[in-house]
């Protein structure tokens, strides 16, 4: 159970302290937001009222402490905003039912603060789940009306009927004619979107887990999307985003949140519940992390220990 | 507006086609010559021209691993990655399992094979017992040895990890691709002390594998792993193909560096002159400077050869109307499940 | 095709299987060069010559074999069902060493199957009702909440949280300054970390900005710690990545390219 030095279980217990500790507490952290959050949001807030979005929600209760967070900030804006969107899946079985709760649970919260509740059909349609990622994300690409086309959804009525007679989709011949595609993954889905979607003039956002960061900078550097979450720091600068806005003085005239790659002044939404998971998580990523240095540093002053008294015996 | 007659096989017609607008038809050019590098070498190799590759120390590991199972009398555990369906990347894993397997029959090790999609789990075992039927041991074959676990991800990392610990697996490959899981199989298997060896197709979770396990196969060796094990012509000349690709990659890159440069020089060139030349006017100035830019979307640069098009505004596509069609358009289509 | 597949005689099955691939990989390989129509749409217009016919057909065609794929898959689920059922039930009938845990298994797998499908049912022939209400649930709802919500995605995310123990325990063991190599590694590795700590750069960043001052300034700016971790991941994670992923892709293109030429042996 050794690891050289300190115990396994020792180690493990040391996480568990650090990681729920900062749960109790209400910590402020300040932080500048990261270029793709600063995009995304901008992105996000460009949209107007009545434009669809089509929305790929890939991810489950697994990545939920991330993806489910990103979700409801997305959400809240969205809705705040009157965009429709069409929702569908293609990583799990379960990413659609994630999905709905969650919709659920923001348009508690949009009702709770006076805002108009989403209902499905008339702002959003479910278009459901496809096997086969690559696949049904080509056959989206290509032809949106036929890869949806037999996909149906309860109306306001209860009667089941084609998603392109929603007020949602009636205009979408095309993928192009959505003003946005937002893939919310945990999974390779992104890849597939940059694959299939990226090339159309159509602009991609993802909402990515903090594990594949690395590899969405690569399309994020190269223009394939125009701005992404990434984990629970992406959630963070988005509420307070939402919060404080971007590039926004205060009372005091000082700028909250700022940032150089968007230099725009973009409103939020002062005054609203806008701070979520990712402002509460946040505090708990530091000192995660600060363990990890400490062990990391640790570790190597054993090591070099170790070696000086290997080389004097 | 412009009308054209679609379907023209010129590359100035805006008519040519939707995708060559979508990725530059140069993007489709450069796959083409990947695929025509690939072919030409497979045949180079064919005609029994011997062609040399690397060592890959990943690769030898695998003896090794073998080894140490046997002397041990303990199962070597494969997992072919999270494919599903069954791809490219999955046909590539079963093909090193098969190496493994190969090995294990041979100094009658046991095997064990975790499949994550029902597809897999299908091929795995149709290949693992073709393996021990060319070994002439097909009595040695286990059909429970290759196993559907599940195709839910944390299920599949949840029973792989109770199979590491149940049956105490001298050796593990990890092969193919493998999401956030990669960590909870390499740490498993590392604390009863097995020898690992991995490789997973996806970048992000490589330097997991190589923080926990003893030999990792990185990018592309993964796919020359089935070249350098079995020296095959075919695999050996797709291998020396992918070189050739890679070179004729980084030539491009090479002159889109120099070309971007050469237009950056001129570009802060003219831009000089023309306010030199506007002797402080600033509408002159506005006027050569968009001159200038009027000039440059004519000039030649060589990244301008993958960048993607928007067909004209004004085009117009003459068709005739289909009456007849319309009704069933909406209906016509495959669906999801709900 | 399959029950066809299965009477014919074994040594025509490999070709009819590699026409099948050939065919339905060209159709793609195809629509991907073939000149596609314009701003085309086919409830409206009819296709304008053969070019844009062949086009069309084309693109019919890829959601064709798209959907074929698709069936196929969630078909070969009951293989992987057949193979649970198998190795479970055997060790179940002969009470092998933790034969319990299979009960618990095959138990499990049904009451979600059941429970799924019956709220389901329950769902689709009650349309008018809101079922994101809980008030509205029935035993069955109940049930199937307990089993997804309660179960399922609480033991997937504890898998998954399982991860954070295992990095920390990774980076402990492996994170050492063996040689040149690793401590450069390790601590660029560090820097990045720092860098995702929003309370740590704020303080890093600010001192930098008091000490940045007078002609110095345009210089030492670049040691703030956003700065420096923006260019790690700019100008070493990223360029690292996207060759890693290109020979992977050229990889994963020589592959199909074989399996599709029917050059690919599997296994042998």
């Amino acid at each position: 159970m050794k690891t050289k030095g300190i115990p396994k279980y020792i180690v493990y217990l040391l996480l568990v302290i650090c990681a729920s500790i900062p749960l109790f507490f209400t910590i402020p952290v300040p932080g500048k937001p990261f270029d793709s959050s600063a995009d995304t949001f901008k992105t996000l807030m460009a949209l107007q009222p009545g434009d669809t979005v089509l929305l790929a929600s890939d991810w489950t209760g697994s990545t939920r402490g991330e993806s489910k967070a990103q979700m409801i900030s997305v959400m809240r804006l969205l809705m705040r905003k009157q965009v429709k969107f069409a929702l569908w899946s293609t990583a799990d079985p379960q990413s659609p039912r994630c999905a709905q709760d969650t919709i659920s649970e923001v348009n508690e919260m949009i009702k709770k603060e006076g805002g108009k509740p989403y209902v499905r059909w008339d702002d959003w349609v479910q278009c459901g789940f496809y096997p086969s990622s690559d696949v049904a994300i080509n056959n989206v690409a290509t032809d949106v009306r036929k890869a949806f086309g037999g996909k149906r959804d309860t109306d306001t009525a209860g009667k089941l009927r084609p998603v392109f007679e929603s007020p949602v989709l009636e205009k979408i011949q095309k993928i192009e004619d959505f003003k946005l595609v937002i893939d919310m993954t945990a999974s390779k889905t992104s890849d597939y979107h940059v694959q299939f979607i990226s090339g159309k003039k159509v602009p991609l956002l993802f909402s990515v887990t903090g594990v594949m960061v690395p590899e969405t900078n690569v399309y994020y550097n190269s223009g394939q999307i125009v701005g992404y979450l990434g984990g629970l720091k992406g959630v963070f600068d988005m509420e307070k985003m939402m919060e404080y806005g971007l590039n926004v003085p205060d009372k005091d005239g000082k700028i909250q949140v700022a940032s150089e790659k968007v230099p725009d002044k973009i409103e939020g939404f002062p005054g609203k519940d806008n701070i979520g998971n990712g402002t509460k998580y946040y505090p708990t990523l530091h000192s995660a992390l600060l363990l990890m240095i400490v062990l990391v540093v640790i570790g190597n002053v054993e090591m070099f220990k170790a070696n000086k008294a290997a080389k004097k015996s | 507006m412009q009308h054209v007659k679609p379907g023209w096989w010129s590359i100035d017609s805006p008519g040519l086609g939707q995708q060559y607008w979508d990725t530059g038809w140069f993007a489709l050019f450069f796959t083409f010559i990947f695929m025509a590098f690939i072919v030409v070498n497979i045949k180079r190799a064919q005609g029994s021209k011997e062609l040399f590759i690397r060592r890959i120390p990943g690769l030898n590991a695998i003896d090794e691993a073998v080894g140490r199972a046997t002397e041990m009398g303990k199962p070597i555990l494969m997992v072919p990655g999270l494919s599903d369906p069954v791809n490219a990347i999955a046909v590539q894993a079963i093909n090193i399992c098969a190496y493994v397997t190969k090995t294990a029959a041979k100094f009658s090790n046991p095997i064990l094979m975790c499949a994550y999609s029902a597809s897999m789990y299908t091929l795995a075992q149709e290949v693992i017992r073709d393996v021990y039927q060319q070994e002439g041991v097909p009595e040695r074959f286990d059909p429970d040895s290759v196993r559907f676990i599940s195709d839910r991800q944390f299920a599949f990392a949840a029973g792989v990890s109770g199979i590491i610990h149940r049956e105490q697996t001298a050796a593990a490959f990890f092969l193919g691709e493998f999401y956030a899981e990669s960590l909870i199989f390499a740490e498993t298997a590392n604390s009863i002390g097995a020898i690992q060896v991995a490789s997973s197709t996806e970048a992000t979770q490589t330097p997991f594998f190589i923080a926990a396990c003893d030999y990792v196969l990185i990018g592309d060796e993964f796919y020359a792993a089935s070249a350098y094990l079995t020296r095959e012509p075919v695999l050996v000349g797709s291998l020396i193909g992918q070189d050739w690709s890679k070179v004729f990659a980084i030539t491009c890159i090479l002159c889109g560096a120099v070309s971007q440069s050469m237009f950056s020089c001129s570009h802060a060139r003219g831009v000089e002159a023309a306010v030199q030349a506007s002797s402080g006017n600033a509408d002159a100035k506005k006027k050569n400077l968009a001159d200038l830019k009027e000039s440059e979307t004519h000039s030649f640069v060589f990244s301008k050869l993958f960048k993607t098009n928007d067909p004209p505004e004004d085009l117009k596509i003459d068709r005739q109307p289909n009456a007849a069609a319309a009704p069933a358009a909406a209906t016509n289509a495959p669906g999801g499940s709900n | 095709m399959v029950f066809l597949l299965s009477k014919a005689p074994t040594q025509a099955r490999k070709p009819i299987v590699w026409i099948l691939t050939f065919v339905s990989g060209g159709v793609f390989v195809l629509f991907k060069y073939w000149p596609q129509p314009i701003n085309f749409d086919k409830a409206k217009n009819l296709p304008n010559g053969p070019i844009e016919s062949v086009g069309s057909l084309l693109n019919d065609l890829t959601s064709v074999f798209g959907t074929i794929s698709q069936v196929l898959t969630a078909f070969m689920l009951g293989l992987g069902i057949f193979s649970i059922l198998r190795i479970h039930g055997t060790r179940i009938a002969k009470q092998q060493k933790d034969w319990f845990f299979s009960v618990v298994l095959l138990v499990t797998m049904f009451s979600m199957v059941v429970f799924g499908y019956w709220d389901f049912h329950i769902r689709a022939a009650n349309r008018t009702i809101d079922y994101d209400n809980a008030a509205n649930w029935g035993f069955v709802n109940m049930g199937r909440d307990f089993l997804f919500e309660g179960l399922l995605q609480q033991m997937d995310a504890a898998m998954f949280s399982i991860i954070a123990f295992f990095i920390l325990s990774a980076a402990y063991r492996a994170f050492r300054a063996r040689s040149v190599e690793a401590t450069i590694m390790l601590g660029t590795a560090l820097l990045v970390i720092i860098s995702l700590m929003g309370a740590v750069a704020s303080g890093w960043d600010s001192a930098v900005d008091r000490i940045a001052t007078g002609s110095n300034h345009d210089l030492l700016v670049n040691l703030k710690i956003s700065e420096i971790a923006n260019w790690i991941t700019k100008t070493l994670q990223t360029p690292a990545i996207t060759g890693i992923k290109f020979g992977i892709g050229l990889g994963t293109l020589s592959m199909a390219l074989r399996i599709w030429l029917g050059l690919e042996r599997g296994g042998k």
